[in-house]
């Protein structure tokens, strides 16, 4: 009993700070967003609240909690504050099965736990798949029920849309699935040890240096489709502002509306996260081990392992907010003309190369 | 489609490009956003903000309510009530004078229509007020402004040249009254 209690406890306190990390980090993310943007269009961005603005995230947090909560006329009542939660919780979920560091294990009283993933789940990619679908009934909820032209028009784009596409994300990564032969995402981070090589972008086999596997096709349509399914430039047709006032969320105000923001943030930097980990090797360093653990200091070697992790997700990140200072949005037709006919062939032909040379050339 | 094209599209060519414009206006970061109420825009000489009624030297108004002004505006913002001055039958003055400065569009054309140079365009522009009817201004708030915009006044027109016809426009020979 007391061994379960204490479990739970560990657990919760694991959820807890991954919860609040990724909370932290879309709060940054919003300032970071508004700033890169400004700094690419000869702007300066959000500058007056705190030195250079870098408060801004708090007063936008409580200006939407204070926010009247409206509900409009003839709105669904339940279904349009289900909408919000339906969008949110998946969003936040996907983070369990997320690697941030090496999967050492440690010993705290008497049980055993890993400290950088709360559930190392065998189907953990899997997982993440299926609850990003669930997120978008969210999306389609929150259209429907708002009673307005413009939430309806968006949230069926948004249908439409992540339907074409996360076909495609699903696809791009079965090349890698079949390279690590497993659907956790800890054992496909740990099959990419051992220098940028080995990393599945460019897929040498653990004895050698030619990227005989490669996955960067893969990774291609991989990152692309990420951006298609975030709902994010040039794919934002959802809530395409010039002609949808705000998609799916126009009618919503105040803490709904700031679930449906987190939310959006939140699957951006769950995107990135799975694109560091299944393409560009997770927590590994590009060298071959780390500086700490070959300086002596092995069990400080977890710092440089998440300082590479949290390099390379701000690295995606970086480039959602890059396409967006650049890239005008597609048109309906193309977005749907690209899903199907550009994406959707070039992953599965990556999936027929990819099963050939695994084949012949196994790992 | 010939190979430089094709090879144009799988590599996202032209996207590129895009990209690395942005990406170097983020590198050479030099914006040129001005930090409004921190600092402000120099104004050129001919801006045309905040309408006034001016004054002479010796603190009598200019106005002489012959309510041209109100015929030029396009608008209808000014409307003046024209008096005799008490004691002076030659001489009247704007007994109230009112400007809707809702509807002003400030296109100048009072000032241009007034004889005696009673209105004046002052480069106040930060006139925004909570409520709309702070805007309907009367005769003493517009001296007030004048006040405080134009500290330099004329003299009396007959203080002025002996000689000057006031719409001394035919006359080449003649001084100009000085502006």
């Amino acid at each position: 009993m007391t061994e379960l209690s204490l479990r739970l406890a560990v657990s919760l306190a694991q959820i807890a700070a991954v919860m609040g990390i990724v909370m932290l980090t879309v709060m940054i993310l919003t300032l970071a967003e508004r700033k890169v943007l400004g700094w690419m269009q000869d702007r300066m961005g959000p500058m007056e609240v705190g030195p250079y603005g870098i408060l801004q995230p708090i007063a936008d947090g409580l200006k939407l909690f204070f926010k009247e909560d409206i509900v409009p006329a003839g709105a669904n009542k339940a279904m349009f504050t289900l909408a919000p939660i339906l969008a949110m919780v998946p969003a936040m979920i996907g983070f369990a099965v997320i690697p941030f560091g090496p999967n050492v294990t440690v010993d705290v009283f008497g049980i055993t736990i890993k400290p950088f993933v709360i559930s190392d789940i065998n189907i953990g990619v899997l997982y993440i798949l299926a609850f990003a679908s669930i997120g978008a009934y969210g999306i389609i909820l929150g259209g429907w029920s708002s009673n307005s032209k413009y939430s309806l028009l968006g949230g069926l784009r948004s249908a439409a849309q992540v339907i074409s596409y996360e076909l495609n994300v699903g696809l791009a990564i079965v090349g890698v699935l079949l390279l690590s032969g497993s659907l956790s995402l800890v054992t496909i981070t740990q099959a990419q040890a051992g220098g940028f090589w080995h990393w599945f972008i460019w897929g040498a086999r653990p004895d050698g240096f030619f990227p005989i596997h490669t996955q960067i096709f893969a990774f291609v349509v991989f990152v692309i489709s990420a951006v298609a399914e975030t709902n994010r430039v040039p794919f934002d047709l959802p809530e395409a502002e010039s002609e949808l006032v705000a998609g799916f969320f126009t009618e919503y105000s105040g803490m709904r509306f700031a679930f449906f923001f987190i939310a959006e943030y939140a699957n951006m930097v769950l995107v990135s996260c799975v694109a560091a980990s299944l393409f560009l090797g997770g927590w590994n360093a590009p060298y071959p081990g780390t500086i700490l653990g070959y300086a002596g200091l092995e069990q400080l070697a977890w710092i440089e392992n998440v300082a590479w992790f949290t390099l390379k997700v701000y690295m995606f990140l970086f480039l959602f907010f890059w396409l967006r200072a650049t890239l005008p949005r597609l048109r309906y037709d193309q977005l749907m003309r690209f899903g199907w006919k550009v994406m959707l062939p070039i992953a599965l032909a990556n999936i027929v190369v990819t099963a050939i040379t695994a084949y012949f050339f196994p790992r | 489609m010939n190979l430089k094209t094709w090879i144009k599209t799988i590599t996202f060519y032209d996207l590129l490009v895009g990209m690395k414009a942005t990406m170097s206006h983020l590198l050479h970061y030099r914006p040129i956003t001005l930090q409004y109420p921190h600092e402000k825009r120099m104004l050129p000489d001919n801006y045309r903000g905040m309408l006034a009624l001016l004054r002479y030297d010796d603190g009598t108004e200019k106005c002489v309510g012959c309510d041209l002004c109100e015929a030029a505006c396009p608008s209808r913002v000014i409307r003046v009530v024209s008096a005799e001055v008490p004691g002076q039958p030659t001489k009247r003055y704007s007994k109230e004078y009112y400007m809707d400065m809702t509807r002003c569009l400030f296109c100048g054309m009072c000032v241009d229509a007034c004889p005696v140079d009673a209105l004046g365009m002052t480069r106040e522009f930060e006139w925004a007020v909570y409520d709309k009817r702070q805007l309907h201004l009367n005769k003493e708030q517009l001296l007030a402004i004048g006040d405080r915009s134009f500290p330099v006044r004329e003299k009396q027109l007959e203080l002025q040249h002996q000689n000057v016809a006031f719409f001394n426009v035919a006359f080449k020979h003649l001084p100009q009254k000085p502006s």
